[in-house]
């Protein structure tokens, strides 16, 4: 037998021999990868890649080289990692393409603080993992497309599931009521597009959706006339109007959201490498609950937070105007989007403020009239020329309904929750409830909406402060401010839908892509967001969403490099989080094992509120922290003369002061600090060479 | 053989203490020697296999339900008599044992999927059980071309075609769109040639013929398994038969095919079996065109046949041949101008041609040229084969995935095969929701297979020749695009241009044309393969 094996090996098998070898040679070799890599990819590495490199930390440009003895001078060693020798050289060269962007700024921080923390080969998801194999194997260019076409493969198979009542006479779901309103618009003059037959799904979103609802109807009735025929469609459902009604929002979806999260990503994220701001994308592109309602439950959703996305990029990118027209397309497609009122409000008149007498009366004046006019376009058919005074009242009196209870379904809310112990209902009048609920989210939305304006306040006097687009400060200040108006309104608001919680998840989600995984910003809000998927529960079951549910959950946490079992060195909130997905998961099997007892036929419902309520209380504390922190990033400089002299010492100051004030974490609110003084003496710089060259 | 065993058991451990000494890894997947970018492909795979429940099923859904029923609810000597349903068990015996195996979960989810009357059952459990055993079977895929990367000479580009044969849109398309359990058995197959590749040619054979008792049509590939281990395992280098081990090849194969077919060599039932295996009264194609040598030549026929129309001329035209214009009926094909084919025929061709390539293997046999042969038979057979069913193309695809790294000409038969191949299996799909998942997932998976597979294989081409057979067949594989789109946009322009009734029937255009492309580019793929594979 060994005899036969040596011939076949000396003359059949020679060459298989051989490469046996050169396999082992090469799996030896390919044992040290995983850790060299990126030396590996150095070399080939260009401007876009810098982030990746682990050491040596790139060169700063001259201009921002910090005074050689300025590490010296720190006071106490607990403060001295911020500005450390080493900490004081992250940075980026400028670029002709560069531009601020806060990110960028708390990005280079971030890397600095991060020394004791895992190595960086360990960190990151699928999506990083993905990003870099296509950087690696020639396909940066691929990386979008094929990112963008993922994404329409994921929310089509969604789609081919179930929807929100299917099958379930006579009143259906959202599908139905979507699908009515493309009837009704089509067949209806416009003036009883309000008003007509309201017991059966009457419109009640604003007029930018019953147009939009109008031309996808329009379109509809030329494939197939039946699909929308007045009455007669009723609960239409075949395999095709189906397909029809999905497309519809795949199309919508692509043509406002998905553009609007491209542009965030370039612009939130300027001046930092491609592979972050695809990354970036990659985590918005697939956030499970967008994705859940709108392509499994049906709705269109992605619409309205594509609006005021656009809204805020416009803001940070310097065309207030602009974005107050997109701000108001969004409320005049859900009036939903009145929960992010008072932040982007009080941000225009921040602005406003801080621009001075003269120029800011101008651009109050200019918002003014943009606002009202886009307003009036919306409602041009319902205004007097074409119709009588008394006709606008039908969209209104529809679209504010506060004839309702003050909770309908089980929603993760303040109400909701606290009702198991207090029941409101018994407790105080429908106007008395309605008052109390005003009262307490007013309370909830104060930071958001007096943080912006503080914070413009305290950039006053600082002359060019707005030279290239939007201070990197002030960014961070308005989307936190959005969060905390949009949470407070969903937990203490009147009228909340347990689909609301997509409202606060949206700048949750914008601010922690590209946020480092070891940030508080990055672990709670993907605990927010997965807790968020998790008290719609209720909701997804019914619309028979439990594998979709499952499947685009584990998705997108692979996706982002979220695992709640690595316990090692876990902080408390990790902990915390681990706990919080347990009671889940546990929730999940004992609905699974048990039906709910007969005198308690809500108890899983409940139980969900239940855990999901405190998360939800969670986050609107931490939005309340951290906007309070995001303004005194903006707050703790020194003003006058003194500014010119210890400018080196200004960004130190400013990250002294905010950790003095604050316990921040890892990454923590030096940054901001950091980000203003980084601006201002670039734009210090840039006056000088201005000056130089009159 | 003391030493390449040894030397395949080692490789394994090796890999497990690769990671051991990598913080990257934590403990969880340290046990199951998988990278964080192979958990990746895993993760992903699943949560898009996860949301293709409700997709369309095919009746092969309900074949298998209704084998489910049989299995659990008759004894074993029943089994293949049974015609409760039109559905008859009609696979090896140990398919119907994983069935058996598959039955025991089900009754204790759902009873009522396992009766045999309750026909066409489609409830939620029915559905969510089916389509996971169908992916937790997929696993022995993944395990296995987990494997493959182990040892590879160059893990690296292994990695990759692992990767794209686990996310092959074959799979997506036949296992988890329109349901069978092709994942599972190419799990199988791949393992034995894994074994082949690591020298254990005996456990080589027998997991092949384990194979062949789950599913008969791998026997298109038993040819090449045969003459391999011949030549390779029970010879000598010089000739000289080696007895114990042709005596211990043969008792392996025996002992499997008495564990599956005893029990119904027993009961005599065998001529019943193999009378459910080989019905041999079905046409020359199938219903669509399986996009072989005969779809080429019954589209011939056709075009003939219209010229004689035409213009008359001095050619007999057979008339039967005429109304068997072959529209998606499961008969005999009949062609009108051309001599008729007949089952002799087309076995004569296939054995004719595949010969020339095992004398090759005889003359060399290695893994690679082990390889090459395999698929050759698997071509050979689907080109010429009598009522071959386009989903056979997977036999093709799968193998020639494993020898895309070989080198350019290897990856350029691949890129068109594969293209080809996959683009006639959309047909397989008609409702529109899915179609657009194949088509989508499709072009994602050629993006991320053939750029960085092309970047790491390209060649300068060397001759003016090559360079223009490079230029034709961009050409070729640019068509698709345009084919697409026709077969799109096809049915809704004729119903708009000529109302509903016109749809129907014009509705075979745009499958005919899919064959007819997809035919053009395998047959050339073929040509190519054999040249290489003849010539080399």
């Amino acid at each position: 037998m060994d005899e036969a094996e040596s011939h076949l090996v000396a003359s059949g098998s020679s060459k298989h021999q051989r490469l046996r070898t050169t396999s082992l040679a090469s799996q030896s070799s390919s044992r040290h990868r995983p850790r060299t890599s990126s030396h590996l990819v150095r070399p080939s590495s260009t401007n876009s890649d810098r982030h990746e490199i682990v050491a040596p930390i790139p060169l700063r440009h001259s201009a921002l080289q910090p005074s050689p003895d300025r590490w010296a001078r720190s006071p106490s060693p607990a403060s001295s990692r911020a500005i450390s020798p080493s900490s004081s050289h992250v940075g980026h060269p400028p670029s002709h393409k560069y531009r601020l962007s806060f990110s960028a700024i708390a990005e280079g921080e971030g890397q600095g603080g991060g020394q004791g923390g895992a190595p960086v080969e360990e960190r990151g998801g699928m999506g990083k993992r993905w990003v870099r194999w296509m950087f690696k194997n020639g396909m940066r260019e691929w990386v979008v497309p094929s990112a963008l076409l993922a994404s329409a493969l994921v929310k089509w198979c969604t789609g081919l599931g179930s929807y929100s009542g299917q099958s379930t006479p006579p009143m259906f779901g959202d599908y139905e009521a979507q699908r009515h309103w493309m009837e009704l618009t089509n067949h209806l003059p416009l003036r009883q597009w309000y008003t007509y037959d309201l017991q059966y799904w009457g419109l009640d979103y604003p007029p930018l959706t019953a147009y939009h609802s109008w031309l996808c109807g329009f379109i509809g009735s030329h494939v197939n006339p039946a699909w929308f025929a007045l009455n007669d469609s009723r609960g239409f459902e075949s395999i095709t109007s189906k397909i029809f009604m999905r497309t519809t929002v795949l199309a919508s979806d692509y043509l406002i959201y998905i553009p609007a999260l491209w542009m965030f990503t370039r612009i939130w994220h300027a001046g930092r490498s491609r592979r972050t701001q695809n990354l970036a994308l990659l985590t918005l592109l697939f956030q499970p609950a967008l994705l859940l309602i709108d392509f499994g439950h049906f709705q269109y959703n992605s619409v309205m937070l594509g609006f005021t996305i656009l809204a805020i990029n416009c803001f940070i990118a310097g065309y207030d105007l602009v974005g107050a027209v997109f701000f108001t397309l969004s409320l005049g497609f859900k009036q939903m989007a009145l929960y992010y009122a008072p932040a982007v409000g009080s941000y225009l008149i921040g602005k406003c403020v801080y621009l001075g007498p003269k120029e800011g009366v101008q651009l109050f004046l200019r918002l003014a009239v943009v606002t009202t006019a886009s307003f009036t376009l919306l409602f041009l058919p319902f205004l007097p020329p074409f119709a009588p005074i008394s006709a606008i009242l039908d969209p209104i009196t529809r679209i504010f309904p506060f004839a309702r209870g003050i909770f309908e379904d089980k929603v993760a809310n303040f109400w909701c929750a606290s009702n198991v112990v207090v029941k409101w209902n018994h407790w105080a009048s429908r106007a008395a409830l309605v008052r109390l609920s005003t009262l307490f989210t007013v309370i909830g939305f104060l930071g958001a909406a007096i943080a912006p304006i503080r914070a413009w306040l305290r950039l006053r006097g600082e002359a060019g402060a707005l030279e290239g687009g939007v201070p990197p400060v002030i960014q961070p200040v308005l989307l936190h401010a959005l969060l905390n108006s949009s949470i407070s309104f969903f937990l203490f608001s009147f009228q909340v839908h347990e689909k609301t919680i997509l409202l606060p998840l949206m700048p949750l989600t914008l601010l922690l892509s590209g946020a480092p995984e070891e940030s508080t910003t990055f672990k709670l809000g993907v605990l927010a967001n997965n807790v968020g998927v998790f008290s719609m529960w209720p909701l997804l079951r019914r619309d028979g969403q439990a594998v979709p549910y499952i499947a685009l959950s584990l998705l997108w946490n692979r996706l982002i490099g979220h695992n709640p079992f690595r316990v090692r060195n876990a902080s408390i909130l990790e902990i915390f989080t681990l706990l919080v997905y347990s009671a889940c998961a546990s929730l999940h099997l004992l609905e699974l094992v048990y039906a709910p007892p007969a005198r308690y036929p809500d108890l899983f419902p409940v139980l969900n509120v239940l855990i999901s309520t405190p998360i939800f209380v969670l986050l609107w504390l931490w939005s309340i922290k951290s906007i309070i922190q995001a303004r005194w990033a903006v707050g703790g400089l020194t003003f006058g003369e003194v500014r010119e002299r210890k400018e080196s010492l200004n960004d130190r100051a400013d990250s002294e002061q905010v950790e003095d004030g604050v316990n921040s974490a890892a990454t923590g609110w030096r940054a901001p600090g950091l980000a203003h003084g980084l601006g201002r003496r670039r734009t210090a710089s840039r006056a000088t060479s201005v000056a130089g060259n009159d | 053989m003391q030493s390449t065993s040894s030397e395949g058991k080692t490789a394994p451990a090796s890999t497990e203490k690769e990671y051991a000494i990598q913080p990257p890894f934590s403990r969880w997947a340290v046990k199951f020697g998988m990278s964080p970018t192979e958990w990746d492909i895993l993760f992903l795979s699943t949560a898009f296999k996860l949301l293709l429940f409700p997709a369309y099923r095919s009746t092969d859904f309900e074949v298998h339900r209704n084998w489910l029923a049989i299995t659990h609810s008759l004894p074993i000597s029943q089994w293949y008599y049974d015609t409760t349903s039109e559905w008859t068990l009609d696979y090896p015996p140990f398919f119907a044992y994983f069935e058996k195996i598959l039955s025991i979960p089900a009754y204790i989810i759902d009873p009522r999927m396992v009766d045999l009357n309750n026909l066409n059952y489609s409830a939620w459990s029915v559905i969510a059980y089916q389509r996971t055993t169908v992916i937790v079977t997929e696993l022995v895929l993944g395990a296995v071309l987990l494997r493959f990367v182990r040892g590879a000479t160059d893990p690296s580009m292994q990695r990759l075609i692992s990767a794209s044969l686990f996310l092959h849109p074959g799979f997506l398309i036949v296992d988890h769109i329109h349901f069978q359990y092709n994942g599972f058995m190419f799990g199988i197959l791949l393992f034995s040639v894994l074994m082949a590749r690591n020298g254990n040619k005996l456990a080589s054979g027998f997991l092949f013929a384990v194979l062949l008792n789950f599913k008969h049509i791998y026997m298109y590939l038993a040819p090449a398994y045969f003459v391999y281990l011949l030549r390779a395992f029970c010879m000598s280098p010089q000739g000289s038969i080696l007895p114990t081990r042709f005596l211990s090849l043969a008792n392996a194969v025996i002992i499997v095919f008495v564990v599956s077919l005893g029990p119904f060599l027993i009961m005599g039932q065998i001529p019943q079996l193999l009378s459910r295996l080989f019905p041999f009264t079905r046409g020359l194609n199938h219903a669509y065109w399986a996009p072989n040598f005969w779809a080429l030549l019954t589209a011939a026929d056709r075009v003939l046949l219209q010229y004689v129309k035409r213009f008359g001329g001095e050619i007999s035209v057979n008339a039967s041949g005429v109304a068997s214009t072959s529209r998606g009926l499961v008969g005999d094909t009949v062609f009108a101008v051309l001599p008729n084919i007949k089952p002799v025929h087309t076995f004569a061709i296939t054995v004719t041609c595949q010969s020339i390539f095992l004398v090759k293997l005889w003359r060399a046999p290695n893994y690679r040229s082990f390889l090459t042969a395999l698929t050759l038979c698997g071509y050979t057979s689907f080109m010429f084969g009598w009522h071959v069913h386009e989903k056979a193309i997977l036999l093709v695809l799968v193998p020639l995935s494993l020898l895309a790294a070989e080198n350019y000409a290897y990856f350029r038969t691949f890129t068109i095969a594969s293209t080809a191949g996959v683009v006639s299996l959309f047909p397989l799909l008609f409702t529109p929701a899915e179609q657009a998942v194949e088509v989508v997932y499709s072009i994602l998976w050629a993006a991320v297979t053939f750029v960085p597979l092309n970047r790491r294989l390209y060649e300068f081409p060397r001759s003016l020749q090559a360079v223009i057979v490079g230029w034709a067949e961009n050409l070729y594989l640019a068509g698709f695009i345009g084919l697409q789109l026709f077969v799109t946009v096809f049915p809704i322009l004729t119903r708009e241009l000529a109302g509903d009734g016109a749809e129907k029937s014009w509705e075979f255009l745009p499958l005919m044309l899919t064959s007819l492309y997809c035919a053009v580019g395998l047959v050339w793929a073929y040509l190519r393969l054999a040249a290489l594979y003849l010539m080399q």
